[in-house]
């Protein structure tokens, strides 16, 4: 390595460890000094780059770090908050309006009676004055009842009419059972004089304080049913 | 059910992968707020600049810390971001910060042993150096690299890189063997 090359390396990089460059250090005992003099120079250079460095810098970096990602933590969990809370007062508001809007009786008798197939198959032989004690708790049907035992009731037991507590009876008809709905008087109750489908038929009045409905599968019944009500019921 | 089951292992995953990522943070701050400290002082040859451009980088970092692969890579990667966040400080301001009056030229000299006193006039040359000749000193001094990363960092080529640091190591050569004179000559 001529002379100019060396020197050149050993200011560019004094602490150059390729082997060719220290071999070449090593030829003159003038470019070992040199070399050192420059290792020296750099050993002051580093010592005068090394200024002092706030003692605090490092938890300083932390912290701010920290604020800026606790902040940012809060922003988004407060957006999914605010979504969750958005979401949950729709489905709440929706729930509400549901519940509020007409209610056809008719078909939900109908869908009642299909729900609860096994009603039309047990007999506990109901007696009225069960009923009435039924009867008793639905509100504004409280002072109705029946006044003696209008044929044979197979099952009596409370239902919900979108939300509405009602009375669900089966009874003997002039044939076939029938199904009777007693439903209090509620404003957004629509009432079908008679409905039916492809299996039941249904019949609808009002007595002073509750809509009854009646769902059989032949008019006879219904018919049959409905004038024992009411004889019986007042 | 599953689905509730799903989500739960996932969240678990995100807040542990969120713990990871704060300790390599913590490590990265700790292993080199030192080094990027001194390089940003040298760079603008102001403490609290230097402070405030380290912040800024460190923040920048822990932002984009999931584009750092390799960990030996750190030291070059904030050192970039630290240079960028320099440079725009000069988008920023429009008023000069002079590369040539220190402030730590304030340190009291006098009283100072000669050892001191040699180190403040190396320190006061070291910051009167032309920017493209002190810039690969600190790489190699501070930084501790070799030409050709230097070389890759400040995208030049490697001879270029050599020359500059001969350059920067002759100036303050120079200006140590002849301080008196150069005294003289200013004075």
């Amino acid at each position: 390595m001529d002379e100019l090359t060396f020197r050149r390396q050993a200011y560019g990089e004094p602490n150059n460890q390729d082997p060719e460059f220290l071999h070449a250090a090593m030829e003159s005992a003038e470019r070992e000094a040199f070399l050192n003099d420059l290792k020296g120079l750099d050993n002051k250079i580093e010592k005068a780059l090394n200024i002092d460095v706030p003692d605090d810098l490092a938890a300083k970096l932390l912290l701010r770090q920290q604020l800026q990602h606790h902040h940012s933590q809060r922003r988004k969990t407060g957006f999914a908050f605010a979504m969750v809370a958005s979401v949950a007062f729709l489905a709440g508001i929706t729930f509400t309006l549901l519940r509020m809007g007409p209610v056809d009786l008719g078909q939900h008798a109908l869908a009642h009676v299909y729900h609860e197939g096994k009603a039309l198959q047990l007999d506990n032989n109901v007696q009225y004055q069960d009923v009435n004690f039924q009867l008793a708790s639905l509100g504004t049907v409280g002072d109705m009842k029946f006044t003696q035992q209008p044929g044979k009731m197979f099952y009596s037991t409370y239902c919900d009419f979108q939300g509405v507590r009602s009375l669900h009876i089966v009874m003997q008809g002039e044939q076939g059972k029938v199904t009777l709905f007693i439903v209090p008087l509620e404003d957004r109750m629509v009432l079908e004089q008679a409905f039916s489908d492809s299996k039941y038929k249904g019949l609808g009045f009002t007595t002073d304080n509750a809509y009854m409905l009646l769902v059989g599968e032949k008019h006879d019944d219904l018919n049959y049913v409905k004038n024992e009500i009411k004889q019986t019921f007042i | 059910m599953f689905d509730s089951w799903r989500n739960k292992k996932s969240s678990t995953t995100v807040s542990s992968d969120m713990v990871s990522k704060q300790r390599r943070y913590d490590s990265l701050v700790r292993a080199l707020h030192t080094d990027i400290y001194r390089y940003g002082y040298w760079l603008c040859g102001d403490k609290h600049i230097a402070e405030d451009i380290t912040q800024e980088t460190f923040l920048r970092a822990w932002r984009s810390l999931d584009s750092l692969k390799d960990e030996k890579a750190a030291k070059a990667w904030l050192i970039t971001i630290l240079r960028r966040e320099n440079a725009r400080r000069f988008e920023r301001k429009q008023f000069n910060y002079s590369d040539v009056e220190q402030e730590f030229l304030e340190d009291t000299f006098s009283s100072s042993t000669e050892d001191h006193a040699e180190q403040h006039l190396l320190q006061r040359q070291i910051s009167k150096l032309e920017l493209e000749y002190r810039e690969p000193l600190l790489l190699q001094v501070i930084g501790g690299f070799s030409g050709e990363e230097i070389a890759k960092i400040l995208d030049l080529n490697r001879n270029t890189v050599m020359t500059r640091l001969f350059r920067a190591r002759n100036q303050l050569k120079d200006a140590l063997e002849q301080p008196t004179i150069r005294g003289q000559s200013n004075g």
